[in-house]
C-alpha cells in the first residue's frame, strides 16, 4: 500500500519549544546591526531586509529556532508572526539543528535520468542515515531536494546552501566526504560551456578555482 | 535553410568568446558600457521603449511575452512616485540553467540591460533577485557589482551625470514560486512568497504598491546588444516571429549537455546534433523543450519543428524557457511523470486549493500507478484533475502541473497502461 493511505496525518510543530539558545547568546553584534541597518536602507521598509537578515541569523546561529526569529523580529520591528511566516515557507531556512555539512543532492528529472537517485542511495549507505537524517556524530545531513539549476552537469549536489559539486560519481563522493571531514573549503567550479571549449580551448575565467567541463551522464539505475 | 538561417556560422554575442570578460575592464575593452553613456548623453526614454519594441525580443523567462510592450505599460513618469525594475534571476524551473552561467561569464552584460531598461522607464533601483541555491554566484555578482559601482557606472550621480540608479541584489531561500512575478515581489517584500491576483497589473502597482516591471536576466542582457546594434539586426537573428540569439541549456541523456547560443529558431535536430547526438547511440525517446511545465513531445513529433513560439505551440508544446531535456529509449515515462508531480507537489506555495490538493493528488496517483497498483481508471481520474486544476488557481503554477501530466499521459499511454492492473472485464474498466 502507499505511503499516503498508511501516514496521512501531518505533525503539527510544538508551539512553545524549549530555547535552544541564551539570553546571553541571543544578541546580534554591532558589525551584524550596522548589516542589517545597510539592507534595510536598500528597501522602502524594513520589511524588505526580513530575508537577508534571516540569512545573517541563520549563518550566526546555524538554524532558527524560534527564539532566532523572535530575535529578527525585534530587530527589524515586525511583527514575529511575519519573520515565522518567511522562515517556515522557504526550504533553505532550517527550522531545526542539522548537522556540520548539509548534502543537498538533487533528484529533480534531469539528475532522476542521469543518476540522482544513485547518489542518493549511495550516500544514505555510505553515511548510514536515510534522507533527511543527520549522522549521529552531527557532522552531516542528507537531503533530496528540487532542482538546483545545474541540469547539464547531472547529478549533482549542492554543500550547506554553498558550493555546488557536479558530474557526481561514487569515487567523487569519497573524495568530497574526505575532503569535507578534513574542514577544507570546497572550490567553487566553474563549468566550461561547450562553445568554449571548441572556440577557446578552455575555461574562460583564469580565475576560476576549479574547472570542469558538462561531461556525457552517467547511465542511471532508476531507484525511487 | 532553416529559420536560424546559417547557424553554422553565427558569432556568440551573449557569451562572446572573450576571456576573462566578466572582469570589468575586459568587459569595457570590447566597448562595454559604450551604449549606456550613448543613451544617457543622446537618447530620449520613450525611444529606447520604441527601438526594444521594435527588435521584435521576447521574454526569455518562460511566458515569452513581448518586452518593449511589457515596458510600454509602465504609466507616465511621476517624480512624486517611485517606481521599480526587477530582475528575476530565480531560475528554478527544473531543465533550466543558462542564466547561472550568464551570471557567471557576463554578468556586466545584465547589469548594463539593467541600467538601460531603468533609463527606459525612468527608474531609480532595480531589485535582481537570484535565487538563494545560488550563492556562490551572488559573491560573484557582488563582487562585479562592487566593481561597477567604482568605476561610477552605476549609484550616485552615474557616468558624470546628475542621474542616480541603483542596482540591489536581492537573495532567495529556496521557492520556485518566487519566479512567478507577482509572487517574487511578494518575496521582496518580506512576506510569504503567495501570489498575487492579476489585475492590479505589477505596472500598476508592483512592489509596495509602486508601478514595477519584471523581466528575466537573458532578456535584459539582450537589451544592450539590441540598442548597441540596432533593432533591426536582433530582428533579423533566428525566427521573426521570435527573434534574437538565445541561450539553450540541453540536459539529459545526449553526449555533450551544456548551454548553448545560437538563434533561436533552430531545428530541434540539429540542436540534438550539436549536442553530440543520444548517448550510446540509443534512440530518442521523448523531449521536455523548455522546462518541467512545457507538454514533453514524442520522438515522431520533432521532425522539423523548429525553437520558437510558433513552431512549438503548432507541434503541441512551448518554448518555455529553452531549458531542452532529452530523454532516450530506455527512459520510464511513469517514473518521469512521478518526479514531475513530485516537484509541483513540493512546490505549491498552499495559496489555492485546487493547486494544493491537486498537485498532491496528483503525485498520489502517479506513485500508485508507479507502485503497480493503479487501476486504468485512474488514468481518466488524472486527466479529470487536471481540467479541475487548470485556469482556477491566482498563478500558472497549477496549469503548469496540469499540462504535463495530461500530455505525457496522452502522449505515452500505453506506458502508463502497461503500469495499471488490468481490467477485470476487457472494456469496462
Amino acid at each position: 500500500m502507499a505511503d499516503f493511505i498508511k501516514n496521512p496525518v501531518v505533525d503539527l510543530p510544538d508551539p512553545d519549544p524549549a530555547p535552544h539558545f541564551s539570553e546571553e547568546e541571543l544578541v546580534f553584534t554591532a558589525n551584524e546591526k550596522a548589516e542589517i541597518a545597510r539592507r534595510i536602507a536598500q528597501y522602502p521598509t524594513s520589511d524588505g531586509a526580513v530575508m537577508w537578515t534571516l540569512w545573517l541569523a541563520q549563518d550566526k546561529f546555524g538554524f532558527l529556532p524560534p527564539e532566532v526569529l523572535r530575535l529578527v523580529a525585534q530587530e527589524l520591528e515586525r511583527p514575529y508572526a511575519q519573520v515565522y511566516g518567511v522562515a517556515t515557507f522557504y526550504t533553505q531556512y532550517y527550522k531545526e539543528k542539522k548537522g556540520t555539512h548539509v548534502l543537498d543532492v538533487c533528484t529533480c528529472f534531469s539528475c532522476q535520468f542521469c543518476g540522482g537517485y544513485d547518489i542518493l542511495d549511495y550516500l544514505e549507505r555510505k553515511l548510514g542515515i536515510k534522507r533527511g537524517q543527520t549522522t549521529p556524530c552531527e557532522r552531516f545531513t542528507l537531503q533530496e531536494v528540487e532542482c538546483l539549476g545545474a541540469c547539464g552537469s547531472a547529478p549533482m549536489l549542492q554543500v550547506s546552501n554553498g558550493p555546488y559539486a557536479h558530474n557526481l560519481t561514487p569515487e567523487k563522493i569519497d573524495v568530497l566526504l574526505a575532503t569535507l571531514e578534513n574542514g577544507e573549503p570546497l572550490p567553487f567550479v566553474s563549468l566550461t560551456l561547450p562553445q568554449d571549449e571548441d572556440q577557446m580551448q578552455g575555461n574562460r575565467r583564469s580565475d576560476a578555482e576549479a574547472v570542469e567541463a558538462y561531461q556525457v551522464p552517467p547511465v542511471a539505475k532508476l531507484t525511487s | 535553410m532553416t529559420k536560424a538561417g546559417d547557424w553554422q556560422s553565427y558569432q556568440r554575442v551573449l557569451l562572446p568568446p572573450v576571456r576573462n570578460l566578466h572582469h570589468l575592464d575586459a568587459y569595457r575593452a570590447q566597448g562595454g558600457y559604450d551604449i549606456l553613456r550613448t543613451i544617457f548623453n543622446d537618447w530620449k526614454p520613450e525611444d529606447v521603449t520604441q527601438c526594444v519594441k521594435k527588435s521584435g525580443l521576447r521574454g526569455r523567462g518562460g511566458a515569452g511575452f513581448p518586452t518593449g510592450l511589457k515596458w510600454s505599460f509602465m504609466p507616465p513618469a511621476n517624480p512624486a512616485v517611485p517606481r521599480f525594475l526587477c530582475c528575476n534571476a530565480d531560475e528554478s524551473e527544473p531543465g533550466t540553467f543558462k542564466d547561472r552561467q550568464l551570471m557567471e561569464f557576463n554578468p556586466h552584460l545584465i547589469f548594463e540591460g539593467i541600467l538601460i531598461a531603468c533609463f527606459a522607464m525612468s527608474m531609480k533601483a532595480c531589485y535582481l533577485y537570484v535565487r538563494g541555491e545560488f550563492s556562490s554566484w551572488i559573491t560573484l555578482l557582488e563582487r562585479e557589482l562592487a566593481c561597477a559601482y567604482d568605476a561610477n557606472l552605476v549609484g550616485t550621480g552615474m557616468l558624470g551625470t546628475n542621474v542616480n540608479m541603483d542596482i540591489i541584489l536581492h537573495k532567495g531561500a529556496g521557492a520556485y514560486i518566487c519566479g512567478e512575478e507577482t509572487s517574487l515581489m511578494e518575496s521582496l517584500e518580506g512576506k510569504r512568497a503567495y501570489p498575487r491576483i492579476k489585475p492590479p497589473f505589477p505596472a500598476q502597482q508592483g512592489i509596495w504598491g509602486y508601478p514595477t516591471t519584471i523581466n528575466n536576466v537573458e532578456t535584459l542582457a539582450c537589451v544592450p546588444l539590441i540598442l548597441d546594434r540596432g533593432a533591426d539586426w536582433f530582428a533579423g537573428v533566428g525566427a521573426q516571429t521570435h527573434p534574437g540569439p538565445i541561450l539553450y541549456g540541453i540536459s539529459g541523456h545526449v553526449n555533450r549537455p551544456g548551454v548553448y547560443e545560437y538563434p533561436t529558431g533552430m531545428l530541434i535536430t540539429d540542436l540534438l546534433e550539436i549536442a553530440g547526438s543520444m548517448r550510446g547511440g540509443k534512440k530518442l525517446k521523448a523531449l521536455v523543450p523548455g522546462g518541467a511545465s512545457v507538454p514533453v513531445l514524442r520522438a515522431d513529433m520533432i521532425e522539423g519543428v523548429t525553437m520558437d513560439v510558433e513552431s512549438l505551440r503548432a507541434a503541441g508544446s512551448m518554448m518555455g524557457t529553452a531549458g531542452m531535456l532529452f530523454l532516450d529509449e530506455d527512459t520510464d515515462m511513469v517514473a518521469f511523470l512521478r518526479r514531475v508531480a513530485r516537484f509541483y507537489h513540493h512546490e505549491s506555495c498552499g495559496q489555492c486549493t485546487p493547486c494544493r490538493e491537486g498537485t498532491g493528488w496528483m503525485e498520489n496517483l502517479i506513485t500508485r500507478i508507479d507502485d503497480g497498483e493503479g487501476n486504468l481508471r485512474d488514468l481518466d481520474l488524472l486527466l479529470d484533475l487536471c481540467d479541475q486544476m487548470e485556469g482556477r488557481t491566482v498563478c500558472a503554477l497549477a496549469d503548469a502541473a496540469a499540462w504535463p501530466v495530461r500530455n505525457t499521459i496522452k502522449r505515452f499511454r500505453n506506458d502508463f497502461e502497461k503500469r495499471c492492473r488490468p481490467a477485470v472485464w476487457a472494456g469496462v474498466a
